[in-house]
């Protein structure tokens, strides 16, 4: 006989008096720790509306029925494909250090060894923040987290370990840079320009996700209206002139590792998200335009595995409501999320105690991707918090242990399997109501922009860092081998360092001294005059609102004018961010 | 009279590294146990860092450094205070510090490393105690504000 509301409604009443409370009772409990679902939880009828099938409007269950790793999986195990190490048209592990040419020597040494992806570039902090490696700003911080970039001749340097078959016509490039993400980009443009490849055939990635800097990530330069100015004319100048390039990838795990709770995590990416698409409306696009070159980087990050999951499903149906029914895009390749990680832990999960168990907890981050649309994989190695840089063992092992939830436990091979489960439809449904009133607020404030320049983003974000905080230090939230089972008698596996370091250290330590140099030498060099009057223009450019920005930019870089003037010159037009107070 | 002020602590964030997540924590938290905190924001250079933490006259400066470069900006903010004859000033660092690296930052004269899963009542202790013996004849007096403060920090009062 067909279950009737009311009949579960009664058995669900006759289950808590005669089974559920005596139990809490027995064991002298206020509640039960554990909660139990049923169709009474979630409307399970609108199957459709709500959930819809794999690749189809609202994207709740996934992208696409399967993904090209997905097609080619069994292919990869064959032939032992390594995705860190790129090919397959894709780029290699993110990377950089020291000057151009110490990391340009690194990527052919990779290259010899079969690592032929595209470079996915770390840039040091000095050029993220727009300065010069001479810059007084830079001391002691060039080339350490990532390479130093002051000029065209640095990035073209980087590029001279592709060449031939690995041209930038055949590999693709991703950029983690945000501020200076336009004086970038126009490096790449020239850099094709000077190898004759039309800008057509470039592909790839730049970050280009400055609201979430001003909320998590710090790389800040201008204040965020000129900012988002920028954001604008890059947007307009890679769809005119290189449609095959990303316009940008916005990142919500950013804001989560800088303390958010999910709820805000959602709801601020989202907002950064509108705020992107309206920069290109203002810019003259069509929505269909340009959304589909937007990426995402990734979005929430946290131990809580459920929660995580329906974080993925509620994203991508409010990405793909937003877009269509707020912007009225026709495109569905406009209303996805595209994210190379769906699900993980975070970064700010692993713990520097006890490191080995990091390897546990992104297992089990990867089990929540396997299971939400996307790759199943272990992230991030286990040696995260211990300081820069992965050692070889750790990439070794979450590599291992994403193939483990691919091949042996086969993960991925249900297209979201939480579909249609009481519990998961209801979690769903909860993270986007809360989210969606979270955006509501941002919105009634005027957005993303006027929500960061009154405080109010940053400020919520460093409040609710605190308030974990003082959860893990009451005990009221727990962390293995941080706040519980930390006595004497619980032991800290080791493992033994066996393999090289993945930078030297040698060319690390001295890198910023080599890189003052090379930096004196080309400015004795270069034209001045030219320099000049390109930076001139760019100045008379940028205070006329209306003008996009890129071609003066592509005519600074091109004569050798570098990343801090041009920024420098910007700073003196736009002004500079002012740090947040608390 | 030291009864009369608060312990002073100014949080700063040398160099380009944009990771607040550890600053704002400790200076929430620093404020709940009853410290004046003033935080610097993003991106100051050690010249900077030296001069506010004399001009606001603080007992303690807090660095907080993610981006691998606190020997060098620590080294820096030392000399900077040792210049101008403020050394007396307890020195903390906090972040992603190598353990190889502990030592170098003591011997620069710095009072405590504080590192991931560092609890703030332990930041808190330490302040406390290095102060104490730094000047000995003040220790009762800051015992017994102690014992007020944390009165207030049960009650969930949390920074504005």
């Amino acid at each position: 006989m067909k279950d009737s509301r009311k009949g579960i409604e009664k058995a669900a009443e006759k289950w808590e008096a005669e089974i559920l409370k005596p139990r809490v009772k027995r064991f002298n409990l206020d509640r039960s720790p554990t909660s139990f679902h049923t169709p009474l939880s979630c409307d399970t009828t609108h199957f459709l509306d709500k959930v819809g099938f794999p690749g189809q409007f609202p994207f709740t269950a996934g992208n696409n029925p399967f993904d090209f790793w997905k097609a080619h999986a069994k292919t990869a195990a064959l032939f032992g494909f390594r995705p860190d190490w790129g090919g397959a048209g894709g780029v290699g592990k993110y990377g950089g250090f020291g000057t151009p040419a110490d990391y340009r020597d690194y990527l052919l040494r990779m290259q010899s060894m079969g690592r032929k992806g595209g470079p996915n570039i770390a840039f040091d902090l000095v050029t993220q923040c727009g300065y010069d490696s001479d810059s007084p700003y830079a001391e002691g911080e060039v080339g350490r987290v990532g390479v130093a970039v002051s000029s065209l001749r640095d990035f073209s340097i980087i590029y001279e370990a592709y060449t031939g078959e690995l041209d930038i016509d055949k590999v693709p490039s991703n950029f983690t840079i945000n501020a200076p993400a336009a004086v970038i980009i126009a490096m790449y443009a020239c850099l094709a320009g000077k190898r004759g490849i039309p800008l057509t055939k470039l592909r790839g990635t730049p970050q280009n996700d400055i609201l979430k800097e001003f909320i998590a990530r710090g790389t800040h330069i201008f204040p965020p209206r000129p900012s988002m100015r920028l954001f604008r004319d890059t947007c307009v100048f890679c769809r005119s002139h290189m449609p095959s390039l990303n316009i940008n990838s916005i990142g919500g795990y950013h804001i989560r590792e800088a303390g958010a709770t999910r709820t805000q995590d959602l709801a601020f990416s989202m907002a950064n998200g509108i705020a992107y698409v309206e920069a290109g409306l203002e810019g003259g696009l069509a929505v269909d335009e340009f959304a589909p070159a937007f990426t995402f980087n990734a979005f929430g990050g946290s131990m809580e595995i459920y929660h995580e999951i329906a974080f993925q499903r509620a994203a991508r149906r409010m990405w793909a409501h937003i877009i269509r029914d707020r912007f009225g895009a026709k495109d569905p390749r406009s209303m996805t999320i595209r994210q190379p990680i769906t699900a993980h832990i975070g970064c700010s999960s692993t713990t520097l105690q006890r490191p080995l168990n990091n390897l546990a907890r992104a297992v089990i981050g990867g089990m929540g991707a396997g299971m939400s649309g996307g790759i199943p994989g272990a992230f991030p190695p286990f040696d995260e918090p211990l300081g820069l840089g992965h050692s070889q063992e750790a990439v070794q092992l979450q590599l291992d242990a994403t193939r483990i939830m691919i091949y042996e436990a086969k993960v991925a091979d249900v297209c979201d399997p939480w579909a249609g489960s009481y519990f998961m439809e209801s979690l769903t449904d909860e993270t986007e109501e809360q989210a969606l009133a979270e955006l509501e607020k941002i919105g009634n404030m005027g957005g993303a922009v006027a929500a960061i320049e009154n405080g109010y983003m940053p400020r919520a974000v460093a409040k609710s860092a605190y308030e974990r905080q003082k959860k893990i230090e009451s005990q009221e939230e727990f962390v293995v081998g941080v706040n519980c089972f930390v006595d004497a008698h619980e032991i800290d596996v080791s493992i033994n360092r066996g393999v090289e370091a993945t930078y030297d250290p040698e060319l690390k330590r001295t890198a910023e001294e080599r890189q003052k140099a090379s930096l004196a030498e080309l400015k004795r060099a270069r034209n001045g005059k030219g320099v000049v009057a390109s930076l001139k223009n760019l100045k008379d450019q940028a205070r006329d609102q209306d003008k996009n920005l890129m071609p003066a930019i592509c005519e600074c870089v091109e004569s050798d004018a570098t990343l801090q003037e041009i920024c420098d010159v910007l700073r003196e037009v736009f002004g500079e961010a002012q740090p947040v107070k608390l | 009279m030291v009864q009369e002020s608060r312990i002073r602590v100014l949080i700063a964030k040398p160099g380009l590294d944009g990771h607040e997540r550890g600053a704002h924590v400790v200076a929430y938290g620093l404020r709940d146990e009853g410290f004046e905190v003033i935080y610097t924001g993003l991106r100051q250079t050690p010249e900077q860092i030296v001069s506010a933490a004399v001009q606001e006259d603080v007992d303690v400066v807090g660095l907080s450094i993610l981006s691998g470069a606190h020997l060098s900006l620590t080294r820096k903010v030392m000399e900077g205070l040792k210049a101008k004859g403020a050394n007396d000033i307890l020195v903390t660092v906090g972040g992603i510090i190598p353990e190889e690296d502990r030592e170098a930052l003591e011997r620069m004269g710095v009072g405590g490393v504080f590192t991931s899963g560092s609890k703030i009542k332990d930041i808190a202790a330490h302040i406390r105690t290095r102060l104490g013996e730094m000047c000995p004849h003040e220790e009762e007096n800051r015992g017994l504000f102690t014992e007020g403060t944390q009165a207030t920090a049960g009650t969930g009062h949390e920074g504005q």
